[in-house]
């Protein structure tokens, strides 16, 4: 291979000679705004060949320029405009002819940046494998997003701390987040990079051309085929990090004579890893485009696409399972099954998506797109369940030296001899203990008489997703935009669970085995499917395939109109936009479940043996699984102005403000929807106001964009499931009222050194992203509906009090008798670094790119749970509040902060000026860094048997960890 | 070529897919050991303090105890031709793994022999010494010290004459009959329970004032045992609302009644000893666990009318009386 690679470069340069000869060739075009297509007068451009400067050009009023006498070559032109972001283009002059680029479109150094990298060079990183689902808006115009994106996304960094759930992500104009979660729906077309790779972004609070959006910027994915780059390419690609093997093939025909243009796309991404046993794709993807352009005035797109596939996932442990592996990657999912790996948690999805799209541009002043897009398909997640049988989880606390013996004696763990055995296990790795033992899973399977009692479940979240949505664009006068925009969406989401596989049974049982530890007498209460019992006089035998459990449906309904407007004047801008919209949703429950049968099809009570069986809560409502549950629904609202002056010479300042009310997501509102149809009482709308101030700068390869924002959010909800140990019950957690509030500053600079090629790139973000509330909780069980806490105050929630000490350590009383308290510890929002930087140099000579940065992240902190958070987990068995106590169970911890060095490498070929082949190469963590954690969350279950009864104590917390030393090569191929 | 060059780079094990079935598991193999002591012969260690085995010793016995419904709970009894025992091996759904008549031996060494109430223990040292023995409960004690040999037929229980029973309960903890797996003849209900009841099972459990003894009568309990639930019931009924607060002799709590709300709150599962007498007079508790699949269940009606019942189970001993564990409610047939 390196041969051939050599003579391929020998060839390319013999010909590069022998071509120069005659100097009649030449470049010339035409530069453009990208947003609005009017043209640029007065733009610079500057032709490189390698590093030496060939000539320079204005471009006249119109924005046409010439540069001729030029010997066939391949050659950078460099075009640089006030107010414009500095552009780069491959320009190759063959046969002496004059090649005419025509539209060279140049972004504005402004709010919507278009991010379509026919422009760029070759060498993006876009979506090269690293990241399936990216945690920022990776946009590569904007110098702040393009570092962070790259360099962040390893420690799950979120740009301003917001949650993804609060980017807005549109593929072809319409919303794609997910509906019942808001969840970023990247993972829809992961393995399809080339042909979703022309977007356009906002940041922040800025009016994008697509919607609105929130305070956490939106972006726009074209993906109809005009909009994919044309030609061929393959690539091949090792990742030490996720899989080993990416292999993507694009082909894409620009448009031709008749107006058509088609583009496809089919990826597969295989294997393992370095780093994380049990993490393992073999995913594939594929995408198909077809559209018809009728004289640039109607356009009509047809696209459908699909990432199917199965992937195995990894799992959080506690400090002391990794310590005793001595490996912070270790997953706790897997394990032999006949000698070989097998993991028990497989995300396993189909979800095609099918859109139409259609564009009618009579003229520059107006113009009109509507899309119509069809989501569908299966998405399953594999576990592990079982039937009175011990817990099949390796790192089950029970089976940890911790759990027999610990120092504090208030645990009553006294036995070191049974915990240095644990340990011994642990640390030889004995397989059948710090595995999962699938041989015995199927030897107690085979052993009980045709039922099983280990499975593996698939639980379901199938989405039919339906969205039309459309945009007008209307420009009375040349300084003047307005844009009109409805979205509609109705989404329906059946989630069950399905066996599948008995391991070695020839069925499993349909029961609640948690309905049965509190009602083993009760042959109803048992039941999941209380129909099939009554029609069957017994509970369902369930074989692979059949659905048990749960099943249920989310009903959504969405629809919204917006009406943004833009006038400029010299250089100022101002952007006023609104947004009005309702959501209805509801739950729809298609199983009746035993401990909520509900009412029968008359509304009548139901009996079994001559009892009435009909359970209702203590308002005296009936508790319903079965039907539709109330529909409520919310009226949203978003305003938002933006505003903007731009300078001679490349500087620009811009504001933006917005205020938005956003309904509650499907999947926060329900205390229970596996089981029932009971929401959280008086739910509320979500409401945030965000501002930033920003200025940037971008001319002669500089660029710089410093920003200052400040953003609350406020009435947010939230519901978990828990074990409560103080009830030995299992049960629910919903939480109100949860405000939060993002203050902080980000700053990004690309700096041309007096080398040529080379910068000095950065990125600094450093914010105070902080909860500004105690919510109130209301805890239910869920064998009976019983409300534990109703609108409990979570006290710790937003800060706990760090209590005064004397000299001798001791806590000190006020005069009244209580404990002083010397400052409130701040809470923050979790698991991204609210401190972060990168410091890198980037080189870029012909055809050659190196890049190396050093990073460094901080004040990360662990996502927190409310149990620890109320009084009377604080306070302890004897119920006395004791300073010691409070600062103990309701701190929050922050992770260490850590470093990360990086460098990539790449370079580009061309063959006989029609091929072009190269590789990059990244190197990520050289450090080989292993202990820097980035994310996990406290378990929701307090140690409350203790010795003295006095106080509680946690659990141990678990964690992901980032991999250490990993690399990705691709290689690639174009033509 | 380059996926060649790519594999062997990465390392071509990471090509094994860990992703699904990876085709049906054989058993994991059973063993044949050769016991070097009989069960009788190891409780003849056992000298009043806790034994701890330092030698060699193997014993091996069927088994003939399950967790199926859960009153026998986290252990197993085995049995061999001189006696049986329990093993504490502290896992739960151990009938899971461990089949009635199902050959299991045990290397005695490193684990403990002590004393509960009357009946001698196979389990783990207990260094605070609260108990003679501790659980066995760590994987890898268990599967270095306990031992699955050959499946077989379960053992048939072994009817004990009033006689024996009796003798037994005279002659204390070593009597061979105690664990073993038996029959009892035409048992009558003596109408009186035995159960400690905490007002808060998370406070002191040996304070007077949290402790409720019900015992002298039936208290309106008519369940072999009763699950949490079950206890509200009870407690909403108002049948204990007399009964008085702390031990013997230290009344001076309050009643049930007065304390209802707080009993209410800490509700808990709760353990019941049914009364029987034997033909002539031999009293045999039937203890049941509150945490028994069956325990909510009623006492059949001819039961509680006097109706002579035969019961097979293990045979155990309490501080001196004779009690007896059901595996399930299978062990109890109405005359």
């Amino acid at each position: 291979m390196i041969k051939k690679l050599t003579s391929a470069i020998l060839a390319a340069l013999l010909s590069a000679v022998l071509m120069a000869q005659a100097p009649t060739g030449g470049v010339k075009g035409t530069v453009v705004n990208r947003t609005d297509k009017t043209p640029v007068a007065g733009a610079t451009l500057k032709l490189m060949s390698g590093a030496t400067e060939i000539g320079t050009v204005t471009a006249d009023a119109q924005g046409n320029f010439h540069l001729d006498a030029l010997p066939d070559g391949m050659y950078d032109l460099v075009i640089d405009a006030t107010g414009f972001l500095t552009s780069r283009v491959n320009v190759t002059v063959n046969d002496g002819y004059v090649k005419n680029m025509f539209n060279l479109s140049l972004s504005p150094v402004a709010v919507s940046s278009v991010v379509d990298d026919t422009s760029f060079g070759e060498f993006d990183l876009d979506g090269m494998g690293y990241e399936d689902t990216p945690t920022i808006l990776v946009d590569q115009n904007d110098v702040f997003n393009n570092i962070a994106g790259y360099n962040f996304s390893s420690v799950r960094f979120k740009a301003r701390g917001y949650a993804s759930e609060s980017q807005d992500v549109y593929l072809a104009g319409i919303k794609m987040n997910d509906a019942l979660t808001g969840y970023s729906p990247y993972s829809l077309w992961s393995g399809l990079n080339e042909v979703t790779r022309s977007k356009t972004t906002s940041i922040g609070s800025e009016i994008s051309e697509y919607g609105l959006g929130s305070y956490n910027g939106l972006q726009n994915i074209y993906a109809t085929p005009s909009k994919v780059r044309p030609g061929t390419r393959f690539s091949i690609l090792t990742n030490s990090a996720l899989y080993r093997l990416r292999l993507m093939g694009t082909y894409a025909v620009p448009e031709n004579d008749k107006g058509w243009s088609y583009a496809f796309s089919a990826s597969a991404r295989l294997g393992g890893n370095d780093w994380i046993q049990g993490v393992y794709y073999r995913s594939f993807a594929y995408y198909a485009g077809v559209e018809k352009n009728w004289g640039d005035v109607h356009r009509l797109a047809l696209v459908s696409f699909a990432a199917p596939g199965v992937r195995g996932a990894q799992n959080a442990s506690t400090q002391e399972v990794y310590d005793l592996m001595g490996d912070n990657m270790y997953n706790s999912n897997w394990g032999y099954q006949n000698g070989k790996v097998r993991n028990a948690r497989n995300r396993i999805t189909f979800e095609p998506i099918t859109f139409l799209k259609y564009d009618y541009t009579p003229s520059q002043q107006f113009g009109i797109s509507a899309t119509l897009l069809w989501r569908t398909g299966k998405n399953g997640y594999t576990a592990l369940d079982w039937y009175d049988a011990p817990d099949p989880r390796p790192d089950y606390y029970r089976n940890l030296p911790s759990y027999f013996y610990n120092e504090n004696s208030d645990f009553n763990r006294l036995n070191p001899a049974k915990a240095a055995w644990a340990r011994d296990a642990w640390e030889n790795n004995i397989a059948d203990v710090t595995h999962v033992n699938w041989d015995r899973l199927y030897e107690v399977n085979r052993n009980a008489g045709g039922r099983s009692k280990y499975a593996l479940e698939e639980r379901h979240v199938d989405q039919n997703d339906f969205n039309f949505g459309t945009v007008a664009t209307w420009k009375p006068r040349i300084n003047v935009t307005l844009k009109a925009g409805l979205n509609a969406k109705r989404n329906i989401t059946e989630q069950y669970k399905v066996l599948n596989d008995l391991l070695g049974g020839d069925y499993f049982l349909n029961v609640d085995q948690f309905a049965e530890r509190d009602y083993s007498s009760s042959n109803t209460m048992i039941q999941n499917d209380l129909d099939y019992f009554f029609a069957h006089g017994e509970a369902q035998k369930v074989k692979r395939g059949d659905k048990y459990g749960y099943d249920y449906n989310a009903h959504i309904l969405k629809g919204e109109g917006w009406l943004s407007g833009k006038y400029t004047v010299g250089g100022f801008e101002a952007g006023l936009g609104g947004r009005i919209g309702k959501t209805v949703f509801w739950r729809e429950g298609l199983m009746r479940k035993g401990l909520f049968p509900g009412l029968d099809g008359n509304g009548n009570p139901i009996s079994y043996q001559g009892q009435v069986i009909t359970t209702y809560d203590s308002e005296g409502q009936v508790i319903t699984s079965k039907g539709n549950s109330l529909k409520v629904d919310f009226l949203t609202y978003a305003a938002k102005l933006n505003l903007a002056y731009t300078f001679n010479g490349g500087h620009r300042v811009y504001a933006n403000a917005g205020y938005s009310s956003e309904s509650p997501l499907f999947n926060q509102a329900f205390i229970a929807p596996r089981t029932r149809n009971t929401m959280i009482k008086d739910l509320e709308n979500v409401k945030s106001l965000s501002t930033d101030v920003n200025y940037m700068f971008a001319n002669n390869g500089y660029r710089f964009r410093l920003t200052g924002f400040y953003t609350t959010i406020e009435d947010q909800t939230d519901v978990m499931s828990v074990y409560y140990d103080l009830n030995n019950s299992f049960g629910n957690f919903a939480l109100r009222n949860i405000d939060q509030r993002h203050v902080g500053m980000e700053l990004g600079f690309e700096v041309p050194t007096p080398l040529s090629g080379l910068s000095v790139v950065g990125a600094f973000t450093y914010g105070e992203y902080v909860y500004t509330s105690n919510p109130t909780m209301t805890a239910t069980v869920d064998n009976s509906a019983e409300v534990v806490y109703e609108d409990l105050l979570v006290p710790y929630w937003k800060s706990n009090p760090v209590f005064r000490k004397n000299a001798s350590g001791e806590y000190v009383r006020g005069a009244d008798g209580t404990y002083e308290v010397d400052h409130y510890a701040k809470h923050y929002v979790p698991s991204t670094p609210q401190l972060a930087t990168s410091i890198g140099l980037s080189y870029f000579y012909n055809y050659w790119f190196i890049d190396a940065d050093l990073d460094y992240f901080d004040k990360s902190y662990l996502d927190m749970n409310p149990l620890y958070r109320i009084d009377e987990t604080t306070a302890g068995a004897d119920k006395v509040v004791t300073p010691a106590e409070v600062e103990y169970m309701a701190s929050q911890e922050k992770f260490k902060s850590a470093w990360v060095l990086n460098f990539s490498v790449g370079k580009s070929w061309y063959y006989k000026r029609k091929y072009q082949y190269g590789f990059s190469l990244n190197a990520k963590n050289l450090l080989n860094a292993k202990d820097i954690k980035t994310g996990g969350f406290e378990q929701t279950r307090i140690v409350d048997n203790t010795v003295g009864k006095e106080r509680y104590y946690r659990f141990d917390s678990k964690y992901f960890y980032m991999q250490g030393f990993n690399y990705m090569l691709n290689l690639y191929f174009r033509f | 070529m380059t996926v060649a060059v790519l594999c062997m780079a990465a390392g071509c094990q990471e090509w094994e897919p860990v992703i699904g079935n990876q085709g049906e598991p054989s058993d994991a193999a059973t063993v044949t050991m050769t016991p070097n002591m009989t069960i009788a012969q190891v409780k003849e260690l056992y000298k009043g303090t806790p034994y701890h085995f330092e030698k060699d010793i193997v014993i091996g016995g069927k088994i003939i105890s399950s967790d199926i419904s859960g009153n026998v709970y986290r252990s197993l009894y085995i049995q061999d031709e001189t006696g049986a025992i329990e093993v504490k091996i502290g896992s739960t759904g151990l009938y899971n793994d461990y089949k009635l008549g199902q050959m299991l031996y045990v290397k005695c060494e490193g684990l403990t022999l002590g004393n509960y109430g009357g009946m001698l223990q196979i389990g783990y040292e207990d260094p605070t010494g609260e108990y003679e023995t501790a659980y066995i409960d760590v994987k890898r004690i268990i599967d270095s010290h306990i031992f699955k040999g050959a499946k077989g037929t379960p053992v048939a229980p072994e009817e004990l004459s009033e006689d024996v029973v009796a003798a037994a309960v005279k002659g204390g903890y070593k009597s061979p009959v105690f664990g073993k797996y038996v029959t009892l003849k035409g048992l009558t209900y003596a109408n009186e329970i035995f159960v400690l009841v905490y007002l808060d099972s998370n406070a002191n459990k040996k304070a007077s004032g949290n402790r409720l003894f019900l015992s002298d009568q039936q208290w309106g309990i008519d369940t072999w045992a009763m699950s949490q639930n079950k206890f509200v019931e009870y407690l909403d009924s108002g049948v204990w609302d007399l009964a008085k607060i702390g031990n013997s002799g230290d009344y001076n709590y309050g009643t049930v009644a007065d304390h209802k709300e707080e009993f209410r709150r800490n509700a808990s599962a709760y353990s019941v000893s049914q009364y029987f007498k034997m033909p002539g007079g031999t009293e045999v508790q039937i203890r049941s666990s509150g945490y028994a699949k069956f325990s909510d269940t009623r006492l059949d009606q001819a039961i509680l009318d006097g109706g002579k019942i035969d019961v097979t189970g293990i045979l155990t001993n309490y501080e001196g009386a004779a009690q007896f564990t059901l595996i399930d409610l299978d062990g109890v047939r109405l005359q």
